[in-house]
């Protein structure tokens, strides 16, 4: 035998995440007030985005909030020349943004930047440079509800 | 008298870009038979199996119930890991060292020719805050690259001379997936795929399985020959959230590292370790992974690389295979390490042994931008 067959196959599964108390009260926050609100330890004080009812080096549950900056500083980034299955079309960049007031990073776009030359797009997108929350029109109360946006293109 | 498990042989499959000619199952058999067949053991002895594997990437939901019987396990205690092949041996250990076994069969594999690896990565991350924000595992790994090289001043010629590195050492293994070297203007010249990452910065997709035999320390006693032992093993997770986690450092590699050091009492990583053979799923990765192993200082895993010392004439040759940078079968990678460790102080490794290893360390990881780690020692 040369020639070995082949099946095609694949699996089209559905869930219903349940989003929880703390997940719910941020992205009521994102949606209602156009504000990022975020958990912070009694124990160590670490401001956590993305928001959780917990901390993990501390082990004990969070129940304060506070509200963080509008603005912050680029701790990671990528931009994404090729497409991937799954992911959105090229290009695109992401970045971990340490947003003022919060003690972790959180991904999300970065919108208003030329991704034509890479090159040129990484040397504007570098680590330690400043961005802006950016709110959608329109929010659903998901983390797409915003993006980011340097603050000099 | 040790009182260490020891390790009685490896099964490998080659490894290659797509095994079209094996289904999963035959590819999963070809391993632990190679396995039994290098211990001189019947199947019948063996009274523990672990099986590492990912049901999302074997296509099928909870996989080990079709799997266990080619691995060896009809009407055994099979159990099952699903982090990193390399978690297998880690949890057949631990039953060895209680007592209640004698031989344990570990077994791992991955098809990555029949998966979607993208689709599977990207809904590995939570549906809250992460999917849906265009990452999988080569822009995570992108991310931590880029973090790692801004905080230390690393340039690019570093990494690529990771890939040349590999790339060479693979070219000598039989068993490589990618057996060809590759050029510093190769490196430079291959396409990027997530800034700072370039092609060949990356690992490739693969196609293998591979075992490993396990013997308590009280049945390794009675065996005539020497046999390879598991001088010392730890194991560690970070944060999940890339945004907590110091992307240029592995406190989680520190970690495990320093429990299997401790355990195999070995003080100087680098003077006493023959070989390595690490989870380089990115060039940045190895690099990352000497200053967890503690091979170097923060930040100087660039100056292992420009001195040579990771190279197989180097006093700390760094995966003498060639590495996940020549072959990747995603889940099973970590195991493959440890059987490739073992073939060096088993003085197995033929066109790429390292001459007169006896001390060999490997390292498995898992998660995004090895978010848990995994360390192995290996002694004659």
């Amino acid at each position: 035998m040369k020639e070995m067959m082949t099946l095609k196959g694949g699996w089209n599964v559905k869930y219903n995440y349940a989003v929880g108390p703390t997940g719910t009260r941020f992205f009521k926050a994102l949606k209602g007030e156009a504000k990022i609100i975020a958990p912070k330890c009694p124990k160590c004080g670490l401001v956590m985005l993305p928001p959780r009812s917990f901390c993990e080096r501390c082990f004990v549950p969070i129940d304060e909030w506070v509200e963080v900056g509008m603005e912050g500083t680029i701790q990671a980034f990528t931009v994404v020349p090729v497409k991937f299955e799954s992911l959105p079309d090229p290009p695109y960049a992401i970045a971990y943004v340490l947003l003022d007031g919060a003690g972790t990073a959180m991904v999300n776009f970065v919108k208003n930047v030329d991704l034509s030359d890479l090159r040129k797009a990484a040397k504007k997108l570098a680590i330690g440079k400043r961005v802006r929350v950016v709110f959608e029109k329109k929010r659903k109360g998901t983390i797409h509800d915003f993006h980011y946006e340097l603050l000099k293109p | 008298m040790s009182d260490k498990v020891a390790i009685l042989g490896v099964g490998m499959t080659k490894i290659d870009s797509a095994k079209k000619d094996q289904k999963l199952d035959d590819m999963v058999f070809e391993a632990a038979s190679k396995a039994l067949a290098q211990a001189s053991l019947d199947r019948e002895e063996i009274d523990s199996v672990v099986i590492a594997a990912c049901d999302e990437l074997d296509g099928r939901c909870i996989s080990s119930m079709l799997l266990a019987m080619p691995a060896g396990a009809y009407l055994k205690d099979e159990i099952k890991v699903t982090d990193d092949g390399s978690y297998g041996v880690i949890l057949a250990a631990m039953r060895l060292m209680t007592g209640l076994f004698d031989l344990s069969l570990v077994v791992s594999w991955c098809k990555t020719s029949e998966a979607p690896l993208s689709d599977v990565m990207s809904m590995r991350w939570d549906p809250f805050y992460h999917r849906g924000i265009g990452m999988n595992h080569i822009t995570a790994a992108a991310l931590m690259a880029g973090a790692y090289a801004e905080r230390h001043g690393i340039s690019s010629d570093i990494p690529a001379k990771v890939v040349v590195k590999n790339r060479r050492n693979g070219s000598r293994n039989l068993n490589a997936h990618l057996r060809t070297p590759v050029t510093m203007g190769e490196v430079r010249l291959s396409p990027r795929v997530s800034w700072p990452l370039r092609a060949l910065d990356c690992a490739p997709e693969s196609d293998g399985a591979c075992a490993l035999i396990l013997a308590s320390p009280r049945r390794a006693k009675k065996l005539k020959r020497d046999a390879v032992r598991l001088a010392g093993f730890g194991w560690a997770a970070d944060s999940y959230y890339l945004g907590e986690r110091m992307l240029w450092d592995s406190p989680s590699l520190r970690i495990a590292a320093g429990k299997a050091y401790g355990m195999a009492k070995i003080k100087e990583p680098v003077a006493e370790i023959d070989a390595a053979e690490i989870s380089d799923f990115t060039s940045y990765h190895e690099l990352l992974a000497y200053e967890g192993l503690g091979f170097c200082g923060s930040g100087q895993a660039q100056d292992l690389i420009r001195e040579g010392i990771t190279a197989r004439e180097g006093g700390l040759p760094v995966n003498p295979s060639g590495g996940l940078l020549c072959s990747n079968p995603f889940t099973a990678a970590g195991l493959f390490r440890i059987c490739e460790a073992f073939l060096q102080v088993a003085g197995k490794a033929g066109d790429h042994q390292i001459r007169g290893a006896t001390k060999a360390l490997a390292q498995g990881s898992a998660g995004f931008c090895a978010q848990g780690n995994a360390v192995f020692v290996l002694t004659q």
